[in-house]
């Protein structure tokens, strides 16, 4: 009987054969792709033509190398602090384990990694301890770098503008409790149990790396003038901002991230100087009053 | 009659806009004739590569050129990215929509190459059937580019010209005409790259590219990282005389030089079509186990403080 869709056998035959990362020839003799076409490494000239000067397989190997090459030279761009920690080779080992595991379901290379750090979560060796390891370092790593592309991405505030520390501070102290403070959409908070920010600063700025102790760690991510600004914050800084994100009134945030604070009148004595710095960093683009 | 180039203007000499070139672009503002996006990388994107588009859009022509249509997949055609290429090119006032003769992937994956099609009369329905609902839904005529292609199947039955002429005739869509591809195929499936040129329907050709490669010694890999050769400068003389001229535009992808440098790579173009001037280097062969990879690689770093 012949082949109904031939185009789409042929598609399905040669996507499975030069995205085998055993190899051309493996992939030819594979299930997968003999599945669509049932043909021998040794009879592919039956589906590939051969040039004068090269073999079916070798003028297939162009596409097999260039599958692998591009997109772990994509996810090396992405992830350069993880590639240098790493070292390329065990970094591309990594990527290639990806790839093959989670292949790209999207129209765009800024996608390709979005799966990258859920996958690190499900392939990591198991831990040693309850302390967090070096696995755990390298998911955190991860997770920051791909977390700064989506910053750089991300709906901005460049040309709707920000809440001034001035703003805040003409609000009146009766409206205060109730006013609510609308988050810059660019604006991203994240807990870390490593210091992968002052990481990713020493590998910016060359310096030599050793994977740090652990040490819970939070930071703001934004943008301002296009550029992806990284904003270290404490821990009730980061309390107070998470409930403030997810929409609660001034007091209201307050009052919960003073409850988990360790040091209630340190927390007190900081709070205005917080919020003319959130403001001053441009965390907000809308003020709420009651 | 169809009209020269389907009626589009010639912009004359361009390049492809890539992001390392933003900042000499911004402030010195270059005499280069129209800009070509590379579309994937701008129609997400709400942050500085689409800020610069916009002020780069209020000064020169634009022209999209993307590289996930997919025309040739027998996967069902995306829409939702049709509809983000159709609104970017209303934004920013594209001249036309580009994309190459190729499928990307199938079964819902997407390897990022430009993978050939077998020429024959059942993908050449599928092709024209699907460039027809493309250009419908974005309600202007497509314009495809020959890929450059390492492989030839043995299910085809007609020549990449005799395919390319059929669909473009049959769908009524525009081509974008790569040179180097050109040479390049020819190169690795041993063909007469002018006999390719002549074969083609010329008042159909909107657009020409041109780009460098590396030659690998029994074949060629379309690497987009180098100067335009001599052979394929004379194909596009060729391509000149027999089209009366197209809006042409240089390619470069990797080891991407300064502005300037692959500014003055694509006026070269002028010494080509008015004498037999204009100079360029010589072929380099590599002959190496470690084979580049050929483009497209696009993707945006993103700028950190
Ligand atoms: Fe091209």
């Amino acid at each position: 009987m012949s082949d109904p869709h031939p185009l789409m056998t042929l598609q399905r035959w040669m996507q499975s054969v030069i995205t085998n990362p055993r190899g051309i020839s493996a992939g030819i003799d594979n299930a997968a792709a003999r599945q669509w076409i049932d043909v021998a490494s040794d009879d592919v000239e039956q589906v590939i033509g051969r040039s004068q000067k090269r073999t079916s397989i070798e003028r297939l190997q162009v596409y097999g190398n260039a599958y692998f090459a591009r997109l772990v030279e994509c996810m090396r761009e992405q992830f350069p602090a993880l590639c240098e920690t790493l070292g390329q080779e065990l970094f591309d080992g990594f990527a290639l384990d990806y790839l093959d595991k989670r292949p790209s379901t999207s129209y765009t290379l800024s996608r390709l990694a979005d799966r990258f750090v859920p996958h690190l979560e499900t392939t990591r060796p198991a831990a040693e301890s309850a302390a967090p390891g070096w696995a755990d370092f390298l998911i955190d790593l991860a997770s920051f770098e791909w977390s700064v592309a989506q910053t750089f991405d991300a709906p901005g505030t460049e040309q709707s503008g920000v809440i001034t520390p001035d703003d805040l501070a003409q609000v009146s102290p009766d409206d205060w409790p109730q006013t609510r403070l609308i988050a810059a959409p660019c604006l991203r908070l994240h807990a870390y149990r490593f210091p992968v920010n002052a990481y990713f600063s020493d590998f910016r700025a060359g310096r030599p790396l050793s994977i740090p102790p652990a040490a819970a760690t939070w930071l703001a991510l934004s943008r301002r003038e296009y550029i992806v600004r990284r904003i270290p914050l404490d821990e009730s800084e980061f309390l107070l901002l998470q409930s403030l994100l997810a929409g609660q009134s001034v007091g209201a945030a307050i009052e919960a991230a003073a409850e988990q604070s360790a040091d209630f009148d340190a927390f007190a004595r900081n709070l205005p100087h917080w919020f003319q710095r959130f403001a001053g960093e441009g965390f907000f683009t809308k003020l709420v009053k009651p | 009659m169809t009209a020269a180039r389907l009626g589009h203007q010639n912009l004359g000499l361009g390049v492809g806009l890539r992001s390392v070139h933003f900042g000499h672009i911004l402030q010195h503002w270059p005499a280069v004739d129209w800009f070509e996006i590379i579309s994937e990388n701008y129609i997400d994107t709400q942050g500085r590569p689409r800020y610069v588009l916009d002020q780069i859009a209020e000064r020169y022509p634009l022209v999209m050129h993307g590289v996930s249509l997919s025309i040739g997949s027998t996967d069902p055609l995306d829409f939702e990215y049709l509809a983000k290429l159709k609104r970017l090119a209303g934004e920013i006032d594209a001249r036309w929509i580009s994309d190459h003769l190729c499928w990307t992937g199938v079964a819902g994956r997407n390897s990022h190459d430009l993978l050939p099609i077998p020429y024959n009369e059942e993908s050449l329905a599928h092709v024209v059937a699907r460039i027809k609902t493309v250009q419908e839904f974005l309600e202007r005529p497509l314009v495809l580019e020959d890929p450059s292609s390492y492989v030839t199947f043995a299910a085809s039955t007609m020549t990449e010209w005799e395919f390319l002429s059929a669909m473009a005739n049959e769908a009524d869509c525009g081509l974008l005409l790569d040179v180097n591809n050109v040479y390049v195929s020819g190169v690795n499936h041993d063909f007469d790259p002018a006999e390719y040129v002549r074969g083609v329907p010329h008042e159909r050709i909107v657009q020409f590219h041109l780009a460098g490669h590396t030659n690998m010694g029994d074949y060629c890999i379309d690497t987009h990282d180098a100067a335009v050769i001599d052979p394929v400068w004379r194909l596009y003389q060729l391509a000149h005389e027999l089209t009366g001229g197209a809006s042409t535009l240089l390619e470069w992808d990797a080891n991407i030089p300064p502005f300037d440098v692959m500014h003055a790579e694509v006026l070269k173009a002028r010494g080509h079509i008015t004498a037999q001037g204009g100079e360029s280097p010589e072929p380099i062969t590599t002959k190496s186990a470690d084979a580049p990879a050929p483009h497209p690689l696009h993707f945006v770093t993103p700028e950190i403080e």
